[in-house]
């Protein structure tokens, strides 16, 4: 008894600077943006002007999709690079389905994207296969296949209610913030209360002892590269929605682009930590990004590329700070 | 990432004759044209089909907001020369206020930025599409507001007088014709010809393909050994070369379709130990400043240009619309043709970019 008392108020002091040190970790991001976004604000009078907010979510919509997937994929310990090209096929997919329907439309591509997550996952979990590889090869083979199946790009005619989906307001809200919202809310649920969500974690966090804890490692890592695919199927059909249009380039390097995001939220790249807040932070953050570039107008597009890519930097190097504070 | 850009996708000028219609020639005539030695755009054909506005407001385009939404990036060449061009002529014409935004190659963005442009009170729109589909919700926006649109250097779906003015660039099918006749030119109508393509997928690229194939077909002796994709790409391209040369020793003859693509290629030839321009005969497309000085270097034979300086042609179309004048629904650029008889004097004269 007397000999546990003596360290207990420097375990709590540890365990308070861990605590701080990861909220840091996860809310991090947001206050960055909401940093960058006032300081954007009172130097540009435009930036603030709720088209202009409207702008960057709406636009960073389908990039979100994809990011929440490659979260879940991240914080399981892995990567999914086939999402840009998903989204590019899941437009071609919602082009040809129109004529029968929104329903089919909307439903295609998300069935067509979780058989592409079902293909990889199997890969990856079962024969070991590095996520890189099986991801990338997904990537060529998905993107030639858009092409064929549409050439450069296709036009929906008549879009009619499936357009709607994707250009129409709710309550004066873009359909899409909505969509964006209530889909982060969903992914955050998923994350944080359920046996899946958990399972994730536990897996990205130390695959051996998650299996020793009798975790069904296969299915989980199989069913997470499902939830991605069948994001970045979805993302394509809204995309499709949003453009009246089959297009194969749309979506290239959002492969890049949402593992950026994540990594700028919080999502540490060696798995098992991760936030869909953070996450959606991140995304916003490379739209504002650019989004400014625009706002000051003199500047040459090549300056988003720099600019983001000096976030990325600060952010893995605020991490890896972060992760060494936590570990002493 | 950026697969699909390029020094490509086009639109161009030259200095012979005009569309000499009555159309034709009061835009040809307009002051924006009239300084034309810094390579101002020139006008080949002009359609007949116009549009014209139904109640014109006869507004000055002073004290106007316009918005310029560019497609990619700008560490294209072609891309910076046609923002600059935008921006210069919007200077020009006194307007209040030039909104100006950069898709970075996503579609999504480049919808979102024509719908932001509109909500922060454009009154006028110059669009470069990213691609020839995918604006229409974004056009009809600006339809429902009587917004004005002039599509530049690319096409893109939607209908003519309703959701865009006009459309003002160039014929990239004959661009490849043009390459054809003057690869046959180069090489005395007998070459063992390697071609390199745009990125698949890509309109400006099949255009380009099927121009050139077409051109070829009349000569006997000139033989396509092999056509590769260099992803309008220096990398891409070198790499391709590289690999066509090892397979095809008895290459002579190069076409590619862009000339970012072409500087790349000529890298592998030297590797390879050829001369580019003597060993093996060049003919590109686009008309940058780096490829005119290689013609005039005589390490290339020929170039079509694809010229970015939209600005003057697109502010003259606005006005006209604005003004009740009847506006060409398309204006086809007139593209010059670099070789070894002008590029000297091209490049003095400030023309390439």
């Amino acid at each position: 008894m007397s000999a546990a008392a003596g360290p207990a108020p420097v375990k709590r002091q540890a365990i308070d600077r861990a605590r701080i040190v990861g909220l840091i970790q996860s809310r991090g991001a947001i206050l960055v943006l909401i940093l960058a976004a006032i300081v954007a604000g009172s130097i540009f009078p435009d930036f603030l002007h709720a088209a202009n907010v409207e702008d960057i979510v709406t636009a960073g919509t389908f990039l979100g999709l994809v990011a929440i997937g490659q979260t879940f994929v991240i914080i399981l310990g892995g990567f999914d690079l086939s999402v840009g090209s998903m989204v590019g096929l899941g437009t071609v997919i919602a082009a040809y389905a129109q004529p029968f329907g929104w329903v089919p439309a909307l439903l295609l591509p998300i069935l067509a994207g979780i058989l592409v997550g079902l293909i990889d996952g199997l890969l990856i979990a079962r024969t070991r296969m590095a996520p890189f590889i099986v991801t990338l090869a997904a990537l060529l083979a998905l993107k030639g296949a858009a092409i064929a199946l549409a050439g450069e790009s296709m036009v929906v005619a008549r879009p009619g209610f499936f357009g709607q989906i994707a250009n129409a307001h709710w309550l004066g809200v873009s359909n899409l913030i909505v969509i964006l919202v209530a889909a982060y809310a969903l992914g955050a649920l998923v994350l944080n209360r359920t046996p899946f969500g958990a399972a994730i974690f536990a897996i990205g966090g130390n695959e051996e002892a998650a299996r020793m804890l009798g975790i069904q490692v296969e299915r989980v890592k199989v069913l997470t590269y499902c939830v991605s695919g069948g994001l970045a199927g979805l993302s394509g059909a809204l995309l499709a929605a949003r453009l009246s249009s089959g297009i194969s380039s749309a979506g290239n390097g959002y492969e890049l682009q949402s593992i950026a995001a994540a990594v700028i939220g919080g999502v540490l790249l060696t798995g098992g930590v991760g936030t869909m807040t953070g996450a959606l932070a991140g995304v916003l953050l490379l739209g504002l990004i650019n989004n400014v570039i625009n706002q000051i107008g003199s500047l040459s597009a090549a300056y988003q590329g720099l600019a983001s890519g000096t976030f990325l930097l600060l952010a893995v190097i605020i991490q890896a700070g972060l992760s060494r504070t936590k570990r002493s | 990432m950026t697969l699909g850009s390029a020094g490509s996708r086009a639109a161009a000028f030259a200095t012979a004759a005009f569309g000499a219609t009555a159309l034709g020639a009061t835009l040809l005539a307009s002051p924006a044209m009239a300084q034309s030695n810094g390579g101002a755009q020139v006008v080949g054909h002009v359609s007949s089909a116009v549009c014209t506005n139904p109640s014109p407001s006869h507004a000055s385009l002073k004290g106007m907001i316009v918005g310029f939404s560019q497609s990619e990036n700008e560490q294209n060449p072609f891309r910076a020369a046609e923002t600059n061009s935008v921006k210069a002529a919007a200077k020009d014409e006194g307007v209040k206020r030039l909104l100006y935004t950069n898709a970075n190659d996503d579609e999504a963005k480049q919808v979102a930025d024509i719908e932001s442009m509109i909500a922060q009170g454009a009154q006028a729109l110059i669009v470069a599409p990213l691609n020839s589909t995918g604006l229409q919700p974004a056009l009809a926006q600006a339809a429902a507001k009587h917004i004005p649109v002039v599509t530049i250097d690319r096409a893109t779906a939607g209908t003519p007088c309703t959701d865009f003015i006009t459309f003002i660039g160039s014929n990239f099918y004959v661009q490849g014709q043009r390459s054809g006749e003057a690869l046959a030119k180069a090489t005395g109508d007998k070459a063992n010809i390697v071609e390199i393509q745009g990125a698949y997928g890509n309109s400006v690229e099949t255009e380009r393909t099927q121009g050139f194939a077409d051109a070829i077909k009349k000569y006997p002796n000139m033989k396509l050994l092999a056509a590769q994709t260099g992803n309008w790409s220096a990398t891409d391209a070198q790499r391709v070369m590289e690999q066509l040369l090892l397979a095809h020793p008895d290459t002579n003859a190069l076409y590619s379709q862009a000339d970012v693509m072409t500087l790349g290629a000529m890298r592998a030839m030297q590797q390879n130990g050829k001369t580019p321009g003597k060993d093996v005969a060049i003919v590109s497309i686009d008309g940058t400043k780096d490829l005119v000085q290689a013609i005039a270097a005589g390490r290339a034979d020929a170039d079509i240009e694809t010229n970015p300086r939209f600005g003057p042609l697109s502010f003259q179309a606005l006005n006209d619309w604005f003004a009740g004048k009847p506006v060409p629904q398309q204006l086809i650029m007139k593209d010059f043709l670099y070789d070894k008889s002008n590029a000297a004097s091209s490049l003095k004269s400030g023309r390439p970019y």
